[in-house]
């Protein structure tokens, strides 16, 4: 249990009946932070509000589609489902873990977006309603049009090659004339629905690239497919030769098996729009003439409306700020999570968390015109300015398609001169001996498996060509907050002065720490015992200053050296200290320090070993940052740095040839992660961050990035021992076919074993990985055994 | 021969039955979750409206 909210969350689903969510977890749950808790849902029952995102679906029942935070894995899903499907008047509900996207469905009347909102609050996920255009998903009908394209692809790719066995077996000599015939039609009519349907993506996609006088991958494939497609049914209506149905669906099956798992992949990734989206609130609290306050949605908001902020809200527009002071979390922009203190008319940033208020803001830009819309601006630059790596598969089979096209043509003609009536048979031979199928396996086969592979290792890869960015990489640059140390800050050391004792001293700073939600007071109060005393008095918290409260009639204070121990005196001039004082003097000091991720010294040691140069670009200050470096030996660090000073540093290092895996979590980390090479996001991250980046990396583990680097290292290998595997095949088997050598069954037979070949190679990724399912599967059985014993 | 002329269109009638049911089925969300579903079985608790309201 990590907090209050947890503990509030775990009580409320045990007594539902819903304890079994902590048992088919696979990922561990997101904490809750105190903007998702202060979320509140009674907004939307204002019907302005509703109206944009809620979708009348007929007889009463109305429909919603919501972007829901935290959604792990499948035990989410579940938890989800359950919890709103048990409230009255509700029709259904579908949570896709994949999308993180919600869709429900109620009767107007028994319940209202607001409960069902307030449900998802409770049971910990943040749920943001999203705009009603969203009902008609276009991600969800990609991947059911996929599945089924696949599906008649299979289908068709079976009941031809039955057909086809047929003809093979009985060796068409000896075959009656009439039954060969039927079989040849029978052939065509399983296929025909294979080229017509499923193969249409390839048609379409290979229309628009000549379009744009490009010869992309689909060109070649949806030639061959063409070509061999046409040349059968020639051979069919003129009743003589072979048919060669069976090879082209089993191509078309293959292909489209490759693009439904790169399609899973990119889905998952999450979308952009949606991460955007996240980061400010829906609604802000405008500031009538009389001094009441409305609620309005954000989008109302223009430049010069007064908006009231309440401590823990989120900025809901840039602006100034018309109170005296306050205390923000710019995370957002610098990465930092210690909060930053604000003065009137200092600028205020859409999407930071005030720590503490409330207070009053004068909006001076909205949407577009904010800090935060022109982040993400800067992430789709990046992401449209990176290198493209080639899809050297996707290159090399275009290439090989292509020659075999020429192969084909010179073939007829060759034979148009010798004996023309075998001109065509041979020119078809060459097209499906060669079938480009083991080129295209070659890779999507390999990326596969590293896919399943690198899954395992809690390597999760959003976009497959980063395989060989990850594998090429030469430069890794890191993020310090929360990428190399963990966002929560730790007590380091105590000091005590004028005879304080060790014993005394540290438990009355706990005791005015715990009254403090600031970052520092949380880290003390975290890390001294609590032992409960009740006779505190005047408890004040001074924004950007310290604690002060009355405790066996003497005043203590606990904070900045200058609030608590004004002039001078032992005040170390540590920018981390925090004193404890009375009138007396200091009593003792607290330094604080970023406590590194257990694993950042190994996964950088192992990244070093193999031969990668080390940086890192933070936000932080260049004491804070010097320190990390220092610890971790990483001798090239820059500090202070805003994302778009990031951004320019990367470029630099690109320019200087430098392939370059940069490594980050936040908001502020996403031009970065878009612009790198590759880019990997931790898990605990924000969304920003997971959509701009090729991988994340499950459960913050570092350490799984040396390993991961080398199988994509052997991933590329393989996929280049396929490429030189089907080459030399096709050297050999190519001209016989050109030649007239190869009978139909031989022909069919080797592109088979060809794309066998390549498949078991491919399967080779990760051969020695059997040792990491051992934790899996003893933490597995450890919950078997405490749910025996519980029972 | 008689038994392919019967046999092949058969199949050909199997065929497009299973393509039916699969398009039926991809409409009506049955591949939208892979996940869930599997672990729905190893819940304990008899129903899941009584399971939310004891």
């Amino acid at each position: 249990m990590c907090c209050e909210g947890c503990r509030a969350a775990a009580e409320w689903i045990e007594q539902l009946g819903l304890v079994d969510y902590y048992r088919l977890r696979t990922q561990l749950g997101q904490k809750p932070t105190v903007a998702t808790l202060s979320v509140t849902a009674d907004p939307w029952s204002r019907p302005e509000n509703a109206r944009h995102v809620v979708r009348d679906v007929g007889q009463g029942q109305r429909e919603v589609l919501l972007s829901i935070s935290g959604v792990r894995c499948s035990a989410c899903v579940w938890l989800i489902e359950r919890a709103l499907g048990a409230m009255p008047g509700v029709v259904s509900v579908q949570v896709n873990s994949m999308s993180r996207r919600g869709r429900i469905v109620w009767r107007d009347g028994d319940t209202t977006l607001s409960d069902l909102l307030q449900i998802l609050t409770r049971t910990g996920y943040t749920a943001l309603p999203l705009d009603a255009r969203g009902l008609d998903d276009v991600r969800r009908s990609e991947s059911r049009d996929a599945l089924k394209r696949l599906l008649v692809a299979g289908f068709g790719m079976m009941q031809a090659m039955m057909y086809a066995t047929a003809v093979y077996v009985a060796g068409i000599d000896s075959l009656d004339p009439s039954t060969h015939e039927l079989l040849r039609w029978l052939q065509l009519l399983v296929a025909t629905p294979v080229v017509f349907y499923s193969a249409r993506p390839f048609f379409s996609g290979a229309v628009r690239s000549l379009k744009l006088r490009r010869l992309g991958m689909d060109v070649p494939v949806a030639a061959a497919i063409a070509a061999v497609y046409v040349a059968s049914l020639i051979e069919t209506l003129r009743g003589t030769g072979a048919v060669y149905f069976d090879s082209i669906s089993m191509f078309v099956f293959f292909l489209l098996a490759g693009r439904y798992l790169e399609m899973r992949a990119r889905h998952r990734a999450g979308d952009l729009t949606d991460a955007l989206a996240r980061l400010t609130p829906p609604f802000a609290d405008r500031c009538l003439e009389d001094g009441s306050l409305e609620r309005v949605g954000v989008h109302e908001l223009r430049v010069g409306d007064c908006v009231h902020i309440w401590e823990g809200g989120i900025v809901p527009a840039d602006g100034a700020l018309l109170s005296e002071r306050c205390r923000v979390d710019e995370a957002l922009l610098s990465g930092e999570a210690a909060p930053v203190t604000k003065k009137r008319d200092d600028r205020l940033i859409a999407g930071s968390v005030l720590e503490d208020g409330p207070v009053q803001l004068r909006v001076e830009g909205v949407g577009a015109d904010t800090v935060l819309a022109g982040i993400s601006a800067l992430t789709n630059r990046a992401q449209t300015e990176r290198p493209q790596l080639q899809r050297a598969g996707d290159q090399a089979t275009a290439r090989f398609v292509a020659r075999v096209l020429a192969l084909t043509a010179i073939t007829i003609v060759g034979w148009c001169i010798f004996d023309p009536s075998r001109a065509f048979p041979a020119a078809v031979a060459v097209l499906v001996v060669s079938c480009p199928c083991a080129f295209a396996l070659a890779v999507s086969a390999a990326i596969t498996r590293a896919l399943a592979v690198l899954a395992r290792r809690g390597v999760l890869l959003v976009r497959p060509d980063a395989i060989q960015g990850l594998a090429e990489c030469t430069d890794v640059v890191f993020d310090k907050t929360g990428t190399l140390t963990q966002s929560a800050l730790a007590l380091a050391d105590v000091q005590t002065f004028n005879h304080a004792s060790m014993d005394e001293a540290p438990y009355l700073a706990a005791v005015l720490a715990r009254h403090s939600r600031h970052p520092i007071a949380r880290a003390i109060a975290a890390a001294l015992p609590d032992r409960c005393r009740t006779n505190v008095r005047d408890l004040t918290t001074h924004a950007g200053l310290g604690i002060s409260a009355w405790l066996d009639g003497r005043e203590l204070r606990l904070g900045r050296s200058d609030f608590a121990s004004p002039g001078p005196g032992l005040a170390p001039d540590d920018d981390d200290a925090v004193l404890l004082a009375d009138d007396a003097g200091v009593i003792a000091a607290f330094r604080l320090h970023e406590q590194l991720r257990p694993d950042a010294d190994a996964a950088v040691e192992a990244l070093r070993r193999q031969g990668l140069a080390i940086h890192i670009a933070s936000g932080d200050s260049a004491a804070r940052v010097s320190r990390i470096a220092a610890r971790l030996r990483i001798a090239d660090w820059r500090a202070r740095l805003l994302p778009s000073h990031k951004l320019a540093w990367l470029t630099e290092l690109r320019a200087r040839g430098a392939r370059v895996l940069a490594v980050g979590d936040g908001v502020n980390d996403a031009p970065v992660l878009a612009g790198a090479h590759v880019s990997i996001a931790m898990a605990d991250g924000a969304d920003l961050a997971h959509a701009s980046s090729d991988i994340v990396l499950a459960e913050g583990r570092l350490i799984a990035i040396a390993p991961a680097r080398a199988i994509a290292q052997q991933t590329l290998a393989i996929v280049h021992q396929n490429q030189r595997w089907a080459l030399l095949y096709n050297f050999t088997a190519v001209p016989l076919a050109a030649f007239g050598l190869v009978p139909p069954w031989l022909a069919a037979i080797g592109m088979s074993l060809s794309s066998l070949g390549v498949i078991l190679n491919a399967l080779r990724i990760g051969g020695n990985d059997a040792t990491s399912c051992i934790p899996r599967l003893a933490r597995m059985s450890l919950s078997v055994t405490a749910r025996a014993e519980s029972a | 021969m008689n038994a392919l002329v019967f046999m092949i269109p058969l199949s050909i009638l199997f065929l497009a039955g299973a393509a039916v049911a699969f398009f039926w089925a991809v409409d009506h969300e049955q591949f939208e979750d892979m996940d869930t579903p599997g672990l729905l079985p190893l819940d304990d608790s008899p129903d899941p409206s009584r399971g939310a309201n004891e």
